[in-house]
């Protein structure tokens, strides 16, 4: 107290003159707070993670004691959650569901994507490049429902008059969506991969005369095929996760599909149209959240094997 | 001298650089004079780029273009097969051709007949060989084959977002903004919905950018390159590729059903918060990695703790980019549907059509409609709407996400114009 002439800056008296000063005064004194605070938050991450797992189990879990088929779950094709006789809840036609139209969708989006990656990363230059990236950066960002507004609007009809479906919203119809939806992270992740190659992998490729074709197809592709597996596992994620363009331009019919024109329902469709119905608590609601348990699971398996492959290719250039 | 001339080349000759129609030389009676000619020095001074030509023709026609030629290349690689006198070509200079062809000429080798010409074409020196040509071929082959995948990709987008406009235009007014939706959805505008999405925006984005922003922080500033960290990166990536519907599974049990919500404004806003955490904490950390580590070196040498470093230094230098990422969050907020379907999002709230009410519909406890939800249930679950009024929906969705990333877009380059280091 006898000091605070002395040393008028470091004062609270005297900085307290104004409510800014006050503020910052305070913000300094309450570091050790501020920094539990960013702690915490920093591992909030985790805390979420961890809080979806639980809760989608908290609801699905109840199912064990109550002598659920989980054999039945996973193999059957009968999918009857609503019958009062005998409820049937068999998974498998959804899941070829998804997994037909997730292929679908990737073998039109891996292409086009690492082609369209390769071109803006290696190909183009200045000004184009950056209103390439724009664009396909506007491109990742229109909403799911517009691309299913799209496809149950727009492709359905084009499909049907030009082949002849007897339904124009069916497999084909969610694969060319889906692929559109997924094309964006496929190229912006593997331009990132194949920026990571070093430049020197380049010029020393050039000065053997290796044409720009040979550099991208014998030196940067081996050189990022972490990279770009990273990329296609990240299209692939984020189209198995996709609901609301699926729900809207596959379909939703419950079979195996055997063409391309055949309507499909997937995994996320399936939950995102019945939850509203399902009563809370009941067998059919719990079964939902059962499925997206799988769907979890899924989903984190392909980002943590995108994640570690990029982890990868990091500690390989690192050397 | 004289040739040893056949009946059949007996013609007349003429000479000319570039192209023959335009001041032939001549006639010449025979080779060895129009060879002699062309050794002309205000020939051979001539512009060098030009090839020259000498035409043999029937006696008494005129000079046109003829059909078969030889040719001879000057400065050129090996080309020639033989046979026909190029393969003594290349020569270094068109004195040395014309010399070389007059050798010929007086040997007999070299012959012409009416209708024929020698034509004498510069080459570059470093002309691609074969191989470099089939290498040229290649590249840019693969040039345009990598543009044409560009352009599959880009074309359709175009093409379908065009469409809309045309199809939504007739609905597109002021009104159709302003006024809420009557008639069961069939009519009237989407005021309603889109109170409801800024609302659910707003809502999430008091949510999560606080929180996004410290964990950004953590990551950049506190967090070490241990185990640890690496967990915490490894949940924020895996957090952004959690299902949408898996988050709204999540929002079901955690905040409608265990935190006693119920399904609501707040519920819904929680749910989406969780959503778009990642996008503001991974544009953070990138925001804050921008900043030279010699500027928080610079504080800390002061004096200054480290949040004393964080607070004066290094939030004011990235705070733009941090406000990047939060219009990002913005954009993906408004245009989700999944994770607000069973949250709190509904088909239908009454909502007052004008005054300070319609402004503000929705309390925290109240369910609410969203723009991207209308869109679907008028899409799927509504029969009988016009397709203009559908449309115009998705148009208005569309344009108001793209907006908001274009601004995101447009303050992320200017920054990057006016950045100090």
């Amino acid at each position: 107290m006898s000091t605070p002439q002395t040393a008028p800056t470091t004062s609270p008296r005297a900085a307290r003159h104004t409510f800014g000063a006050s503020m910052r005064w305070w913000a300094d004194r309450l570091e050790p707070l501020i920094e539990w605070l960013i702690r915490i938050c920093g591992w909030s991450a985790i805390l979420f993670v961890f809080a979806i797992f639980c809760f989608v189990c908290r609801e699905a879990l109840p199912l064990i004691g109550r002598g659920f088929d989980f054999s039945e779950f996973l193999t059957s094709t009968e999918w009857r959650p609503s019958s009062v006789v005998r409820p049937q809840y068999g998974i498998l036609a959804m899941l070829v569901g998804t997994v037909s139209v997730t292929t679908l969708a990737m073998l039109i989006a891996v292409p086009l994507g690492l082609g369209a990656a390769v071109y803006v990363s290696e190909f183009c230059q200045g000004r184009f490049r950056e209103v390439l990236k724009i664009v396909i950066e506007l491109l990742a960002a229109i909403p799911s429902v517009v691309w299913g507004f799209v496809g149950y609007m727009v492709i359905g009809p084009v499909l049907i008059n030009t082949t002849g479906a007897a339904v124009g919203v069916n497999l084909l119809n969610g694969g060319l969506i889906l692929a559109l939806m997924s094309v964006p992270i496929i190229v912006s992740v593997g331009e990132d991969a194949l920026k990571a190659v070093p430049d020197s992998y380049r010029e020393a490729a050039l000065a053997l005369g290796a044409s720009r074709w040979e550099i991208v197809y014998r030196v940067l592709f081996p050189a990022a095929k972490n990279g770009l597996l990273a990329a296609v596992l990240l299209g692939v994620g984020r189209a198995i996760g996709e609901t609301m363009a699926v729900l809207m331009a596959t379909g939703h019919a419950v079979q195996i599909p055997y063409s391309l024109l055949d309507p499909i329902r997937t995994l996320t469709a399936t939950i995102a149209s019945e939850l509203g119905e399902a009563v809370a608590g009941d067998a059919h609601y719990r079964v939902l959240f059962l499925i997206g348990l799988v769907l979890f699971a899924v989903t984190f398996a392909v980002n943590l094997t995108a994640d570690l492959v990029v982890k990868g290719i990091r500690h390989e250039h690192d050397r | 001298m004289s040739t040893t001339a056949e009946p059949r080349t007996i013609g007349e000759y003429y000479l000319a650089r570039g192209s023959f129609k335009v001041a032939p030389r001549g006639p010449f009676a025979d080779l060895d004079s129009v060879l002699r000619a062309a050794a002309e020095p205000e020939l051979t001074d001539h512009d060098w780029r030009q090839p020259l030509e000498i035409v043999c023709v029937a006696r008494g026609q005129a000079p046109a273009a003829t059909r078969a030629m030889r040719e001879f290349h000057l400065h050129a690689t090996l080309r020639g097969d033989g046979g026909d006198g190029s393969e003594l070509s290349p020569w270094w200079g068109l004195s040395s051709a014309v010399a070389g062809l007059s050798q010929m000429a007086a040997a007999g080798t070299l012959r012409l007949c009416a209708g024929q010409r020698i034509r004498l074409v510069h080459h570059e020196v470093f002309t691609p060989s074969r191989i470099e040509r089939r290498r040229r071929i290649e590249e840019t082959g693969a040039k345009y084959l990598f543009l044409g995948m560009t352009v599959v990709l880009v074309i359709p987008v175009v093409a379908v977002l065009s469409f809309l406009l045309w199809k939504a235009w007739p609905a597109l007014s002021f009104s159709f903004v302003w006024e809420n939706p009557q008639e069961f959805m069939k009519a009237g505008g989407i005021w309603a919905p889109l109170v409801g999405t800024f609302f659910l925006v707003f809502l999430s984005l008091l949510i999560a950018a606080p929180v996004g922003i410290l964990a950004g922080v953590y990551l950049n500033e506190y967090a070490r390159d241990n185990w640890l960290t690496r967990i915490v990166n490894l949940a924020v990536m895996n957090l952004a590729g959690v299902p949408s519907i898996v988050h709204a599974l999540f929002g079901v049990g955690a905040f409608v059903l265990f935190a006693g919500m119920g399904r609501s404004l707040l519920a819904a806003s929680c749910t989406l918060a969780v959503m778009t955490l990642p996008v503001i904490i991974t544009s953070t950390r990138e925001a804050l990695a921008s900043v030279p580590m010699s500027f928080r070196e610079a504080c800390w040498n002061m004096g200054a703790t480290r949040w004393q470093t964080i607070r004066t230094i290094v939030l004011p230098n990235s705070i733009s980019g941090i406000l990047t990422g939060v219009i990002l969050q913005v954009s993906r907020a408004a245009g989700e549907t999944a994770p607000i379907l069973f949250t709190g999002a509904v088909f239908f709230v009454p909502v007052a059509d004008h005054g300070w009410e319609s402004f503000f519909p929705y309390g925290l406890g109240d369910r609410c409609m969203a723009l991207s939800m209308h869109l679907f249930t008028l899409a799927t679950q509504v029969i009988g709407v016009s397709d203009e009024v559908q449309y115009g929906t998705a148009v208005v969705l569309i344009a108001l996400v793209l907006a908001v990333n274009s601004l995101s877009i447009g303050l992320r380059m200017y920054l990057r114009s006016r950045k100090r280091w």
